[in-house]
This record gives C-alpha cells, sequence and structure tokens, in this order.
C-alpha cells in the first residue's frame, strides 16, 4: 500500500545568553567539569531560581520570527522525572502556558509548516558512561533553551532538512543562538507515523530522539517511514515507541515502550512567581528586529541585483552576510563583491562548518578597496581574482599585490600586440572563427590572460581580436 | 474520590519510595481526606475556573527579572565536597547498561 508521512518536530535550541536561566553561572562551552556550577543550578536545599531576563527577550524574539503569538502573561511549571543528569529529580519548563503560540515557518515551496508553541526551559546536566560509573557535569545543567514544537505538516524527509534549515537560519539570523548541531546547541526530537495515501486516519506514532544532525535526520525518517510500512503491510500495528537512531547501522532501535511511558506530572513551579511582559516590551522587540532569512535573500536578489544561485550561496550564511555587507557599505560593488566571495573565497573553505564561521583570509577594507579597483575598471576582474587569491594564501594587503603599473592596466597598443601575437600562434582557432565557429575567439582569452599576467581587459581584447580577424 | 491501590503505588515508585503493603493501606485514608478536600473547591465552582484570576501577589514585573551578568560560579571541590567525585565530575553508579 502506499502511505503518506506525517511528522511533527520538537527542536531544542539553546540560547546564547551569557549566563543559564535561572542563575548567573557562565553557559560558556569546553570549560572544565562542574566548574560553571552554583546552589540554584545544582539543585542544592534552600535555593531559589531567578528568571534571566534575556532568556525571555531571546524567547520573544523567536516567537515574532516565526509569526507566533506571543503571551504576555506565562509561567513555568515543574516537569518531575529522576534521572542523574538533573540534580533537582525536575526540570523548570512550561506546561499549559507557553510564551509563544499559534507560528509559522515558511518552506522554499510555500508551504507552511505551523508552530503550536515555543516555551523556555532549562537543560540538563551531561553524563558520560564509563566503565562501572556515570560521571556527571551540570556545567550545561540549567543553560537556558527554547523547545520550538511544530504540528505534525512534515510530510518527507527532504521537507524535514527543509524545515531543520530554515529553523536554524532564522535562529542565526535574530542572534538567540548559533544552533550548532554538532555541538549540540541544537537537536531534534522526530514524531513519525504513516497514514494510507486518501485517508485521514492517523496512524500510530514513533518519536526518534535526540537527532543531532540534518542527514541523519533524513536517513532516519527514511529508514523509519520503511520500517513503519513493513509492518502495516504485513498486517500488523506499530507500536507507539520512543526510538533511538544508530548513525553506524543507519536503523532505529527501542528506547522505551508505551507501557514504561513517562509520567511528569507537571504542576505550576511555587519557586517562580507567573511573569507579566508589557505588551510594549513585545513591540519593542518586534520594531527592532533583525531582517530575516527571507528578507535577506528578496533584497539580494531585488535591489543589489545578484543571480538566485549567488544569493542562494551567500544568504545560508550569516557571518558571510555580515563581511559581504561591510564591503559594501565601504564602497564595493555587490557584484563583484559576491562573485569574489562565492568564486574564490569558498574555494578555500570546504566545509559547510568553515563557512559557518567565516574566517574571510582578508579584511573587508581589503577586499573593499580590490572590488572597487575592479569595479572602477582599473584592473579587470582576473587580476582581482588571482590578488585575491595570493592575499588568502600568503596574506598581505591589496597593495603589496597591486601595483601602479597594474592600476595602468595594459595600454592599447600593448593589447593590440598581444592579440596579434595570440592570433599568430593559434591559426588553428584563427581559421576555425574566419570559417564561421564563433566560439573558437574564447581560445585566445586564455594567452592573452597569460600572456598580460591577468592584467589584460577582455573585453576590451575581444573587441580588437575581432577586428584583426576580419582582417 | 477513592484512591486505589495501584495508584498509591504508582505514586510510590514515581517518588523513589518503597512501602510494604500494610504501609500502603495505611496512606489510603490521609490520601482520600485531601483529595476530598480538593473535590470540595471544585464542587464550589463547578470545575471551571476559567473566571479565576491568577494570584495576584505572585507575579513577577518585567523589571524585577535578572539581568544577564556572569556571577562567580563555586569551586569545583565545593561543589564536589559532599560526593563521590572523579576528575572533577560527580561519579555515580552506571545508570545505563
Amino acid at each position: 500500500m502506499k502511505y503518506r508521512i506525517v511528522s511533527g518536530f520538537e527542536t531544542h535550541v539553546e540560547l546564547a545568553t551569557a549566563t543559564k536561566i535561572f542563575c548567573g553561572c557562565s553557559t560558556k562551552f569546553g570549560a572544565m567539569p562542574n566548574t560553571h556550577c552554583c546552589p540554584v543550578c545544582t539543585g542544592q536545599p534552600g535555593s531559589l531560581p531567578v528568571l534571566n531576563k534575556r532568556v525571555v527577550e531571546f524567547a520573544i524574539r523567536a516567537g515574532l520570527a516565526t509569526h507566533c503569538t506571543i503571551n504576555t502573561t506565562t509561567h513555568l511549571d515543574r516537569k518531575n522525572y529522576c534521572y542523574p543528569d538533573l540534580p533537582k529529580a525536575y526540570q523548570i519548563s512550561q506546561f499549559d502556558k507557553p510564551l509563544c503560540e499559534n507560528g509559522y515557518v515558511e518552506l522554499d515551496s510555500g508551504k507552511k509548516i505551523r508552530l503550536t508553541r515555543i516555551h523556555i526551559e532549562e537543560d540538563a546536566g551531561k553524563l558520560v558512561h564509563e566503565r562501572g560509573y556515570t560521571y556527571i557535569d551540570y556545567n550545561r545543567g540549567g543553560v537556558a533553551l527554547i523547545e520550538i514544537v511544530s504540528e505534525p505538516d512534515i510530510s518527507s524527509p527532504e521537507e524535514a532538512r527543509e524545515y531543520v534549515e530554515k529553523l536554524q537560519l532564522i535562529m542565526r539570523y535574530i542572534g538567540v543562538s548559533d544552533c550548532k548541531m554538532q555541538e549540540g546547541s541544537m537537536r531534534c526530537d522526530v514524531n513519525i507515523s504513516l497514514t494510507p495515501e486518501g485517508s485521514d486516519k492517523l496512524g500510530t506514532r514513533t518519536e526518534i530522539k535526540n537527532m543531532n544532525s540534518v542527514s541523519f535526520i533524513e536517513k532516519a525518517m527514511a529508514y523509519e517511514a520503511r520500517r513503519q510500512a513493513e509492518i502495516l503491510d504485513g498486517g500488523g500495528e506499530v507500536e507507539q515507541a520512543t526510538l533511538r537512531y544508530d548513525e553506524n547501522t543507519g536503523e532505529t532501535y527501542v528506547m522505551r515502550t508505551k507501557e514504561d511511558a513517562q509520567d511528569y506530572r507537571y504542576f505550576p513551579e511555587p519557586d517562580l512567581p507567573a511573569i507579566i511582559i508589557p505588551q510594549s516590551k513585545i513591540d519593542e522587540t518586534a520594531a527592532h528586529m533583525p531582517e530575516l532569512p527571507i528578507d535577506k535573500y528578496r533584497r539580494y536578489t531585488g535591489v543589489l541585483g545578484l543571480s538566485a544561485q549567488t544569493a542562494g550561496l551567500l544568504y545560508k550564511y550569516k557571518a558571510v552576510c555580515d563581511f559581504f555587507e561591510k564591503c559594501l557599505s565601504l564602497g564595493a560593488g555587490a557584484k563583484n563583491t559576491a562573485n569574489l566571495i562565492t568564486g574564490t573565497i569558498y574555494s578555500s573553505l570546504s566545509t559547510e562548518e568553515e563557512k559557518e564561521e567565516f574566517n574571510a583570509g582578508v579584511s573587508a577594507e581589503d577586499m573593499a578597496k580590490l572590488v572597487r579597483y575592479a569595479d572602477e575598471g582599473k584592473i579587470n576582474v582576473t587580476l582581482a581574482q588571482m590578488t585575491l587569491s595570493k592575499m588568502l594564501k600568503e596574506g598581505g594587503c591589496v597593495d603589496d599585490y597591486i601595483t601602479e603599473q597594474d592600476l595602468a592596466g595594459v595600454s592599447d597598443d600593448e593589447l593590440e600586440a598581444l592579440c596579434r601575437k595570440a592570433v599568430e600562434e593559434n591559426p588553428a582557432a584563427a581559421a576555425d572563427f574566419r570559417g564561421g565557429k564563433q566560439k573558437a575567439i574564447g581560445s585566445f582569452y586564455g594567452y592573452i590572460k597569460r600572456a598580460s599576467g591577468g592584467k589584460a581587459d577582455i573585453k576590451r581584447a575581444d573587441a580588437i581580436l575581432r577586428k584583426i580577424l576580419s582582417e | 474520590m477513592a484512591i486505589t491501590e495501584k495508584e498509591l503505588k504508582t505514586l510510590a515508585k514515581l517518588s523513589r519510595l518503597e512501602f510494604s503493603e500494610e504501609e500502603l493501606a495505611g496512606f489510603k485514608s490521609g490520601f482520600e481526606e485531601m483529595i476530598e478536600f480538593c473535590d470540595g473547591i471544585n464542587s464550589e465552582i463547578g470545575g471551571d475556573t476559567s473566571s479565576i484570576r491568577e494570584v495576584g501577589s505572585m507575579q513577577t514585573e518585567w523589571k524585577d527579572l535578572r539581568e544577564d551578568v556572569v556571577e562567580e560560579s563555586l569551586p569545583n571541590e565545593k561543589i564536589l565536597s559532599n560526593v563521590h567525585g572523579e576528575r572533577g565530575y560527580f561519579a555515580v553508579k552506571r545508570v545505563v547498561k
């Protein structure tokens, strides 16, 4: 039988606040174990949590960026469970009155993935299981999270990828999280069930916990959909369960079934009063929202006149956009800057992470200077590319490479001499061109570029070549 | 409302407490008294809490929230002073197989 995938996501995003959600301990990643801890985040009796203002601000920003309604009164709840990653034996989270509700994330196709809610909560500590012991580090315990819960609107692994990437980009743009999945600052729980094609009856769902890579999410969903389809086709029933995805085998495994489902006994957190959020605070946040990815993309392809492909290569990386826009503010033209970034600089960055971090290897000031030379026609694009490559490899600034002579360019006489030489040395290409093969003229470009050290303006050379070839 | 033996056992398990059958049976009347008290409140309002405002005095104003400024944490030795620690970690009996 043919089935339709019905999938909803719960996405945890670690907020980029300086301190934890309920105490002043630092959130810095990579510290020695249990050195960012205090009586509050290790759950000592008598200690009391105090909510971090910025956590609420960031969550409001996340809500506004995903078209949510922001509740002006909200409170926190206790979610009880006993496991060593949680020193209090409960997590402070939100249950019936989340901060944000009813939003959506729009995919390229125009389809909207609806968001049920976004709530704030604290992260748990990190466990390392070795030999007969479990070692606990509470540095991460109490770090602020938002949990973004979607409706079951995702209907394929490809849509899942797009949804996660869009969400990641939005959170990065608005500066609330770095969303590094490999470092665990963004993690997804994937709920998935199958419905027979043409039917509205929802199937039994399973939940794959703690996915920390987009490609694993795609693979795990595809595997799980296949597994459920095989069960249904065989006349069986899918068992409601929590699953773990094994990256090595590419299969899902049962962590727990419905029988031992957790009973969290949520109740309002007595240590924290309800929060009243002034409407003026929400309005102020809305008024100061940074540009969102979709708007930036439209601006790049619209006002700046970049191609869809080039704009697509830039807007995916916040740090790249910042660098690009800094160059523009220094007077560099959009097209040449964009092409040098996506052509020359990107070729020195091999991974997605490197593009996300984006150490350009050249200052925006130098880049802008180089682009301006090209914009003004003082040097041609080839020389600009060659210079940039050299600067990336060997360091130094533009004027170490571009000489007065370069800026003077190639004189008309010199260029004509070069063109004549190119034609003389490539008689076959000359014959082809004269015989009607327009493309053959390209064979001379390479020669002229090399012979002039990249200085020759190919557009001018083209005109001269045509004149010579028609003589 | 009556509480069943099964519910008492679940509660004990969730609270990580162990009781003998006799002890459990002894809790029954106490729990029922508490539930009855709450039922009394419920019957007054017919279970409808929509008209009831959140407790006024228990609200945080925006200005009372904490600024996001790092404060000093406790030294690692202090954090681990009452527990079995190893290499800076809390060390407990392995919790997964």
